[in-house]
């Protein structure tokens, strides 16, 4: 559309800088007001944020696709909708054809926007229900201007054919449709003002598994025809590995992996790719593979883990330095800290506690002397402060675990970024692991 | 394994009754139960699935109804019709009364676990008084015995600090947690057989992969059957024995696990297997079902699946293929409802191949959504699967 920009094709179309979103926890005068009564004045604000996405930085090559992946509440889709800035960015550049999103003024933004469209999960919600088809993917050449009325009339009805859809049902209401046609309108009036670049955030998610894959071949089709760019949101790891070129995997805000597809999914390095890719049930009853092997829940993006996010989490943490510790031990010591912060065990003699967790034999020297303190504090027949409430005790032994051993990681000093060897392809692999420091 | 299994389905057939006409969600299944294994109930949305396992619970709804067949379950019908002597259908009088199957079968006999987990759990009173109550009331415990009895289920299913958790509300619990607190709540009563309907679809991959885990651990120790509805084939692969697949009220292939995918019989179980993409391996294309499924209060003539089928041929339209044994799985029997199979014999191969058929799927999904449109005006084939 706007050749003047001085784009030069062989850019990224779309290039990332340390794009952050936070959320204000609550709105309102008195959201965050907290009543202290050990000082003067007995209030304090609070004004906590949710850091959903937090200085992601990548890039989108013209005519890729590019799969972001992730759990519930990773911030994928709020990066998505962060990029389109439907949502303000909190820091950061977005730039697209070169040009700073983020400079942009209401009119430049609103035309730019005819450039980058989005496709919205719920195929049933995102369509105006008192509208026609026609007048649906019409409606966005309209807000820019594109044709004159019989143009557009012709070119809506060419994109439902192109779509998938027979070109007579242009006066249709969305209601007559099925969730995959709904999902195929959707998509041909994102197509509409003739964009480069669409977000899709998890667009076909809500279809049944047939369904599925009819939306996908047409959108792997419609690419190639109109040489778009798209950014895929999406949580279904297979449907990921079937549409993308490149894949970034998320978690709690941060990118932890970004490679080409077959390098991420058949080499990842990453500890939380590998428990992900580990976990999704293969339609192989034969594929007797480990799964459910990541522990506990992803901590709250309000105040995240230091460091490396998944580090509280990771069956891989990496062993303080200031200890001197076999590989055992460690992670024999790892899964009792674990055990004791969630408490997930019965208060038991200590002899017992040492049993079942480090095999009757603790580790030495330093740290085996902070096991034995958390020990006592916790076992049943242990001395730790006899009125003492018991989850007071409890409390103090995790702090005392996690201050001694988590804390003293790597992984909770320096967010890690390595750039590795792809194994698979010559991309890049980008890895957020200090696995690989 | 005893020769009588816990649970027989026979022919059951459940209809609705709308303004539109008479919906024929579940169409003359039959399906069994053994001791101490998985059967999985896959299908798509709209396949009857839900309506089946809910059917068997006695849980279907006006304007629903279950219009045949028989259920049995240790012995004991659930669900039964004979003729009277007017020569209309009643209830038979060896079925239990719905007070006796409220008293003594839900929960205690059969358990469900839905979806949804926030919706099964009462958002005003708390975790465990919600576990505590049902705890009481299904096995007559004294409120100390059943308050220590729900920690120790908390516990058991992997609720973290269970003593805590006891008092905080379903809110403040995670997706996968709450899913731990109904299957807390449906292992209580310790039933010899569990209904779980999508128990997982709402879940994180993560998070169904603790569940899934806790479910085959918890098996291992109670000996506990599970009938498993999913969409999921992954899932069924995972956990499943033996699987039933449905399509428009019927079970169209019914086979053990290993078979379904390694042996598979019917054309639809073929082409939903090559229509997913897969998290092992990467596909470059992806071979799509044509169409959508009909709607089932105007199901297709013959076999239903023809409109869609690859393979169908000109006697797929007039013949309606029941279920047979096609093939044998080592001593278990390996049933398909297609005329293709020899067990048929209904002149297949002779049969000319349809009109329009595996013709390439730009040109195909622009017919096929015509004709469904007129049969299908408000059909919807997103599930209830949304997730975030």
């Amino acid at each position: 559309m706007d050749e003047d920009s001085g784009y030069d094709s062989d850019d990224a179309l779309l290039e990332l800088d340390g794009v952050t979103k936070y959320f204000g926890q609550e709105s309102g005068l008195l959201a965050g007001l907290e009543f202290e009564p050990n000082q003067f004045p007995p209030v304090n604000i609070n004004r906590e944020t949710v850091k959903a996405v937090d200085d992601v930085s990548l890039e989108i090559q013209p005519g890729e696709t590019l799969g972001l992946v992730g759990e519930s509440g990773c911030g994928k889709s709020t990066l998505g909708r962060t990029i389109l800035r439907l949502l303000e960015p909190t820091d950061g550049d977005i730039y697209f054809k070169g040009e700073n999103l983020a400079d942009l003024g209401g009119e430049e933004l609103r035309r730019m926007r005819s450039d980058m469209q989005m496709i919205f999960q719920d195929p049933q919600s995102s369509l105006d229900p008192r509208m026609k088809v026609g007048q649906i993917i019409e409606e966005p050449m309209r807000a820019h201007d594109m044709l004159d009325d019989e143009g557009r009339r012709a070119r809506a009805k060419e994109l439902l054919e192109k779509v998938g859809l027979d070109p007579r049902h242009y006066n249709r209401h969305p209601h007559a449709f099925s969730g995959g046609q709904r999902q195929r309108i959707n998509l041909a009036r994102a197509l509409s003002v003739d964009p480069d670049f669409v977000v899709c955030d998890e667009p076909v998610s809500a279809l049944d598994v047939s369904i599925q894959a009819q939306v996908l071949n047409t959108m792997e089709s419609l690419q190639e025809e109109f040489g778009l760019t798209y950014l895929f949101i999406a949580h279904d790891l297979s449907v990921i590995r079937h549409i993308s070129d490149r894949v970034a995997v998320m978690y709690l805000g941060h990118i932890v992996e970004l490679a080409e597809k077959e390098e991420l999914f058949e080499n990842p390095q990453h500890p939380y790719t590998r428990a992900l890719l580990d976990s999704i049930p293969v339609p192989d009853p034969r594929e007797n593979g480990v799964r459910g092997i990541l522990e506990g829940e992803v901590p709250s993006p309000v105040d995240p883990p230091s460091g490396c996010r998944f580090r509280t989490r990771c069956p891989r943490l990496i062993a303080p330095d200031a200890y001197d510790w076999s590989d055992e031990k460690w992670a024999q010591t790892r899964a009792f800290m674990r055990a004791v912060k969630r408490r997930s065990f019965e208060p038991m003699p200590a002899a017992r506690i040492e049993a079942e967790f480090f095999d009757g034999d603790r580790p030495g020297g330093e740290a085996g002397s902070i096991v034995d303190e958390a020990i006592d504090l916790i076992a049943s027949d242990g001395g730790g402060g006899d009125g003492d409430d018991e989850s007071d005790r409890w409390a103090a032994a995790t702090d005392l675990l996690l201050e001694s051993f988590a804390e003293q990681s790597v992984c909770a000093h320096e967010r890690p970024a390595y750039d590795l060897e792809s194994e698979h392809g010559d991309g890049d692999h980008f890895a957020a692991c200090h696995l690989h420091r | 394994m005893s020769s009588e299994p816990l649970l027989r389905v026979e022919n059951l057939k459940t209809q609705f009754f709308t303004e539109e006409g008479t919906v024929r969600a579940v169409d003359g299944i039959s399906f069994e139960v053994r001791e101490g294994e998985i059967v999985g109930l896959v299908g798509e949305s709209g396949a009857g699935k839900s309506v089946a396992s809910m059917s068997i619970m006695g849980l279907v709804e006006s304007p629903g109804e279950i219009v045949g067949g028989e259920i049995t379950y240790k012995g004991e019908t659930l669900f039964g019709l004979e003729e009277g002597p007017d020569g209309e259908l009643r209830e038979r009088d060896d079925m239990l009364s719905s007070e006796e199957i409220r008293t003594r079968i839900r929960g205690n006999e059969i358990a469900v676990i839905f979806q949804d987990p926030m919706e099964s759990l009462n958002p005003v009173f708390t975790v465990g008084g919600q576990l505590r109550e049902f705890i009481e009331l299904n096995r007559g415990l004294p409120e100390d015995e059943a308050r220590a009895e729900a920690i120790d289920m908390l516990r058991e299913v992997g609720i973290p600090d269970p003593e805590e958790r006891y008092d905080e509300y379903p809110h403040q619990f995670s997706g996968g947690m709450r899913q731990r607190v109904l299957i807390a709540m449906a292992l209580a009563c310790e039933p010899s057989l569990i209904i779980a309907d999508e128990p997982t679809t709402a879940l994180d991959v993560t998070v169904e992969g603790q569940i899934l885990d806790l479910v085959d651990d918890l098996q291992e120790k109670y000996g506990t059957s599970f009938i498993w509805v999913t969409h999921d084939l992954g899932v069924v692969a995972e956990i499943c024995d033996r699987v039933n697949v449905m399509y428009l009220g019927e079970i169209v292939e019914k086979a053990p696990v290993d078979d379904l995918f390694y042996d598979t019989k019917h054309p639809y179980t073929n082409a939903l297997l090559n229509s997913i993409p897969r998290p092992d391996r990467t596909v470059t294309e992806l071979e799509a079902i044509e169409g959508v499924m009909p709607e089932a209060i105007s199901p297709p003539s013959g076999c239903r699946f023809h409109p869609r089928c690859p393979d169908a041929r000109e006697v797929c339209k007039r013949a309606h293929p029941d279920a047979k044994v096609v093939a044998d799985a080592d001593g278990e029997p390996h049933e398909a409802a297609c005329v293709k199979h020899d067990a048929f014999d209904a002149g297949y191969d002779q049969s000319p191949p349809l009109e329009g058929t595996a013709v390439d799927t730009g040109s195909a999904a622009v017919e096929e959504s015509e004709s469904e449109l007129t049969a299908n005006p408000a059909g919807d084939d997103s599930g209830g699967e949304t997730r975030e």
